[in-house]
């Protein structure tokens, strides 16, 4: 069952477009990431899904529900923002418990999600006088106090240090498994998606670019990459580059990193050998599949190569 | 889906925007500030009216004086960086993600910028009338709401303004300089306006009535009196015809308010 359906979305501030034909289905239970750069029509997206802004073409069902003509579902929406934002001059607890007034909850809830989030020591505090990550952790509070079964996350964890992101990343999953609980979470940082996400949607230029499993997606989008160790890394990465089948090359001080089109790497392994003898250069070894796609730019490059190719239309 | 009261959301809203915008000692500073304005002024009032019903609609208007002056800078306050705040740093987003259509969260949150602010300031000014002229203010306590009617749609007016503003804006602070500048323009305009119906030109003056009605019903009470400083020829309206304007200016206000509320329901993109 989808939980979130959008079908040709778009939506312009003006004469910039930020969402252009967007399809996308949420299924129940899942966890699917929204991937993309700074631009790409995430925020808008989700906005749209809940029902924040009106799309000016397409349709949303969220719940089944028209979600910008029905504010009831959002009983059933946890929202958390890339900056939460919350009325400065109330105390963390104090404002829990009347959110679970709001929907309707018992005000022992609030307790329970402080625990929960390990916010406990901050009970009595001003939300102000939160540390950017504690007011991340306040957000997930905030929420789950309602125990929604669909949460929609906009780079949640864009301000947070390393550890906060972890942190983060583990109560999303702990969610997940114990209360089964949807998530649509966007972000631009893949290896964080890639960690808890099961299904992802590619997003640019306010498109979906490619969606899936992440497994497929990655395999499909040649996202292995194949190390070549070697005494000239530059001029055999020159080399590489000239290639048609090969989407990315990095050299560092001891070697390549090169992606190729997803069944192809039996011809980079023909080629390699060639170009090192032509060069004269030393291969020391060559392993498949040991880097993998790090960043959005990564898939990026990948998109692009594979457009470009006129490969795109299989996604 | 779960069924709870809808009224709860709103309450809750409502009383998060008291807490934000009334954080002590807000609300206990312009409390004191109201009543020293209402009865510094008191001893003021229109001494010389020659019927008990000019002089109630004079020392509504000596009492209100400074008063109104503080009710717009706290209600300005609280739109501009109340809401306008919420809606600049995206606090607006949190409180949108509640079961709560957007008409009835934009209610709560004017009904506690506006209405609390409105309330605190009538209730200290008809406990002065109460305690300084009971007689009067029993039997002509209609003279005196429609002056205090007449007195109040121009800050309502620029309320919604500095509302509108802040909408379109998403700038709390700028909204607020333009409420000031506007203010200040009015009042230089007032000026000009005033000195034109001396020179026997009234048309600017019935216009800038429909913004300041009370200056329809000042001249409705003017003419009701033979003063040795009259003079002949000023427009003085009938009483229906000061009632039309001060009808006219709330509907004015009740526009602009319209328009906020059509921006924010379908237009504003948190």
């Amino acid at each position: 069952m989808s939980l979130i359906v959008a079908d040709d979305l778009a939506k312009s501030y003006g004469k910039v477009v930020a969402v252009d034909g967007l399809s996308l289905r949420v299924e129940q239970g899942n966890i699917m990431g929204l991937i993309g750069p700074n631009g790409a029509g995430k925020t808008t997206t989700i906005k749209i899904i809940l029902g924040m802004l009106k799309q000016d073409r397409g349709k949303v069902r969220v719940f089944d529900q028209d979600p910008w003509n029905n504010p009831y579902i959002r009983h059933r929406i946890g929202v958390i923002y890339e900056r939460a934002y919350f009325p400065a001059h109330h105390q963390v607890h104090d404002y829990l418990k009347r959110v679970c007034r709001i929907f309707g909850k018992p005000e022992s809830r609030a307790l329970e999600v402080l625990t929960l989030t390990r916010l406990e020591d901050a009970h009595d505090r001003n939300i102000k006088a939160l540390s950017a990550g504690m007011l991340q952790k306040f957000a997930v509070a905030h929420a789950i106090i309602h125990e929604p079964s669909l949460i929609v996350a906009d780079e949640p964890t864009a301000n947070l240090d390393p550890e906060a992101r972890s942190d983060l990343l583990d109560l999303i999953l702990e969610l997940h498994k114990k209360e089964k609980t949807t998530f649509l979470i966007s972000s631009h940082i893949l290896p964080e998606l890639s960690r808890i996400c099961e299904s992802v949607a590619i997003m640019n230029k306010g498109k979906v670019w490619a969606s899936g499993n992440f497994e497929e997606l990655s395999s499909k989008l040649g996202a292995k990459a194949t190390r070549v160790s070697t005494d000239k890394p530059g001029t055999l990465a020159d080399e590489l580059k000239k290639l048609e089948y090969v989407n990315r090359v990095e050299a560092d001080g001891r070697g390549v990193t090169v992606a190729v089109n997803s069944g192809e790497e039996e011809k980079l392994y023909e080629d390699v050998p060639k170009i090192a003898k032509r060069i004269e250069a030393k291969i020391a070894g060559i392993e498949s599949g040991t880097a993998s796609l790090e960043s959005f730019s990564d898939l990026q490059s990948n998109l692009a190569a594979k457009e470009k190719a006129g490969n795109d239309k299989n996604f | 889906m779960t069924k709870i009261s809808k009224g709860r959301p709103f309450l809750e809203v409502f009383s998060a925007a008291m807490k934000e915008n009334y954080r002590f000692p807000i609300l206990e500073i312009f409390a004191f500030l109201y009543a020293f304005g209402t009865f510094i002024f008191a001893g003021l009032g229109a001494t010389v009216a020659q019927s008990s019903e000019i002089f109630a609609h004079g020392l509504v208007n000596t009492l209100t004086g400074i008063p109104v002056f503080i009710l717009l800078i706290l209600i300005w306050a609280n739109v501009a960086y109340g809401l306008g705040s919420d809606i600049e740093k995206g606090t607006i987003q949190t409180v949108l993600s509640y079961p709560l259509k957007r008409r009835t969260v934009l209610t709560a949150k004017l009904l506690s910028a506006l209405g609390v602010s409105l309330l605190l300031f009538l209730g200290i000014q008809l406990f002065a009338l109460f305690l300084l002229t009971p007689e009067i203010t029993r039997e002509y306590f209609g003279t005196i709401a429609l002056t205090y009617a007449a007195n109040l749609s121009s800050s309502l007016l620029m309320a919604g303004i500095v509302l509108l503003i802040a909408l379109v804006l998403k700038r709390g602070g700028l909204a607020l300089v333009v409420g000031i500048v506007l203010y200040f323009a009015l009042s230089i305009i007032s000026s000009m306006v005033m000195f034109l119906v001396w020179t026997g030109t009234d048309l600017p003056f019935k216009a800038f009535a429909l913004i300041y009605p009370n200056m329809a019903l000042g001249r409705y009470y003017s003419g009701l009196e033979s003063s040795p400083f009259g003079v002949s020829g000023l427009w003085t309206p009938s009483f229906s015809e000061a009632l039309s304007y001060i009808g006219a200016s709330y509907v004015i206000v009740a526009l602009i308010f319209l328009l906020c509320y059509v921006y924010f329901d379908r237009r504003l993109g948190t």
